[in-house]
């Protein structure tokens, strides 16, 4: 009875916690631009995560080690520090269009100007990191987030020709804006495959004491969990479907967000929006902020846990305050959260191969993994997905540039 | 036994299980005629620093010098006193009396402990 509810907390959480700022802009440009033509995009990148995070909750619960732990451990520090600065550039600017992404929605709310959000976001979401226990912010941000599940609702209530959105799922050469619709592409799958995602989910298991008896629990989590998280973005790429594209709308500002939901739900859905802004994107946030810190802390070999008081993990909980101060610089600086959005995700797909690289290799290693190591479909698959993207995104980055 | 795959980064443990740094590096002694014997570990920053860029090291020593006595060296553990738990080396000392946890402390006293609720 206990194991069902945890299979069914943790698939609520993944689906609650799928969408956030990324995912959301990056699916909702792909609908206005494309129609339905990137939903392989989408697909592609929900497959691979989904994979990735199976395998980093094996890994945490037959090796007792988390990702980065063994990562230092197996290749030394001198390899380390290559994944460690990579993750640590490129997730900083994905953190900073998440706490972005919470003041851009305040600031729609309550017409207070984003900036001005920058301290207060930043010290809630601290706060949090502070003083909450793992699962109080693993559970309780993911369970509000199912408040997403209005795209699907949404979406369906349009009316969808379920036929061309099933046609999108099979990859095709794009028909017009050859470079933008592979930046596009590029930048649906660096949102959906977050390498802090994977990494944060090992540590995750690892605060929770997961043993071998999880396996089949962490499979289905994975599956159905981003399966459906997957769904959602789907959604939000079919509504823009339906409402930009016909109109040649396409989606360059955060203000546009709310019209994904209000010609559907009125007012409702303008705060449907908002809400789930704010709290997908706060979730987010806490994840990265812990994820480089957990980086950080267990490459190093201190001691951490966001279930330890801060007086018991001082250099930890320093680190994700650190983190979180940074992230808060991009904010207040001014930047669009859109325009930081889309180049942290196109940076997180080229970035790919230096997170999944040696977290394969791990996964390959007897001595971690024992009987458990990992089938030739799940290589395959991500091998050949973070290779796809991490191609197509040096290619699509500089053109994106030049084009516009 | 592998020095580098078995030793070399694994996990430091102290005597109360805590988390207590990485092995960042291993001395050894050369023998003439005999095989070289491992004397020591070192676990500081120094040690890990200098397996990246030596001047950084150096520099960061010359820095740790002004905090005490005994500090500005990488701190080591004789080898008879760490044991093999799992994949981690557990040694057989509080990490609160050594430097090995200095700066954790520092700060916690320093900051942690000045915010509310650290």
């Amino acid at each position: 009875m206990k194991k069902i509810f945890q299979i069914a907390l943790g698939i609520v959480t993944s689906v609650g916690g799928f969408l956030e700022i990324g995912s959301i802009t990056t699916a909702a440009q792909a609908g206005a631009s494309f129609g339905y033509q990137l939903v392989w995009s989408i697909v592609l990148g929900t497959a691979c995560v989904a994979f990735l995070v199976e395998m980093s909750g094996r890994f945490a619960a037959v090796s007792k080690h988390t990702i980065p732990d063994a990562m230092r451990e197996r290749f030394g520090i001198n390899f380390y520090v290559v994944p460690l600065f990579v993750l640590l550039g490129v997730s900083l600017l994905v953190l900073g269009a998440e706490l972005g992404g919470v003041a851009a929605a305040l600031e729609m709310a309550t017409g207070i100007k984003l900036p001005i959000w920058a301290i207060p976001v930043a010290l809630v979401s601290w706060g949090l990191l502070w003083r909450a226990s793992f699962s109080v912010i693993e559970n309780g941000v993911s369970i509000l987030g199912l408040v997403t599940v209005a795209f699907a609702v949404g979406a369906v209530r349009l009316h969808p020709d379920y036929g061309a959105v099933l046609h999108g799922v099979v990859p095709t050469l794009p028909r017009r804006d050859a470079s933008h619709y592979w930046f596009v592409a590029v930048s649906v799958l660096g949102a959906s495959i977050s390498p802090y995602l994977y990494y944060f989910y090992s540590s995750g298991a690892i605060e929770e004491k997961w043993d071998e008896t999880y396996l089949a629990a962490n499979r289905m989590i994975a599956a159905i969990g981003m399966g459906f998280g997957g769904f959602l973005s789907v959604a939000v790429l079919v509504i823009a479907a339906i409402l930009f594209h016909p109109h040649n709308i396409d989606v360059d500002k955060y203000q546009q967000l709310p019209d994904l939901l209000t010609p559907i739900f009125g007012r409702t859905g303008f705060w449907l929006v908002i809400a789930s802004l704010v709290i997908a994107c706060l979730g987010a946030t806490l994840e990265i902020s812990l994820a480089l810190a957990y980086l950080i802390a267990q490459g190093l070999g201190w001691n951490w846990g966001e279930d330890l008081e801060p007086r018991d993990d001082a250099r930890f909980s320093l680190t994700y305050t650190l983190i979180v101060v940074a992230a808060m610089l991009f904010v207040l600086i001014g930047l669009d959260p859109l325009k930081l959005t889309e180049i942290s995700m196109a940076l997180t797909a080229a970035s790919l191969p230096v997170g999944v690289f040696p977290f394969l290799i791990l996964m390959n290693d007897k001595k971690y993994l024992q009987t458990h190591t990992n089938g030739y479909i799940g290589n395959a698959v991500v091998l050949v997905i973070s290779l796809i993207s991490a191609v197509l995104a040096i290619v699509s980055i500089p053109l994106e540039i030049v084009g516009s | 036994m592998h020095l580098v795959a078995d030793v070399l980064d694994q996990q430091v443990l102290d005597k109360t299980g805590k988390r207590a740094g990485r092995v960042d590096g291993i001395v050894l002694e050369v023998r003439e005629g005999k095989p070289p014997l491992i004397t020591h570990v070192e676990v500081s920053p120094i040690t890990l620093l200098a397996r990246l860029n030596r001047r950084l090291a150096e520099r960061y020593a010359r820095w740790d010098q002004r905090l005490g006595k005994g500090r500005g060296v990488p701190f080591r553990i004789p080898w008879s006193r760490l044991e093999q738990t799992g994949k981690a080396w557990r040694f057989d000392t509080d990490a609160e009396d050594t430097p090995i946890l200095a700066l954790e402390d520092w700060l916690r006293v320093k900051i942690v402990e000045r915010i509310p609720g650290g």
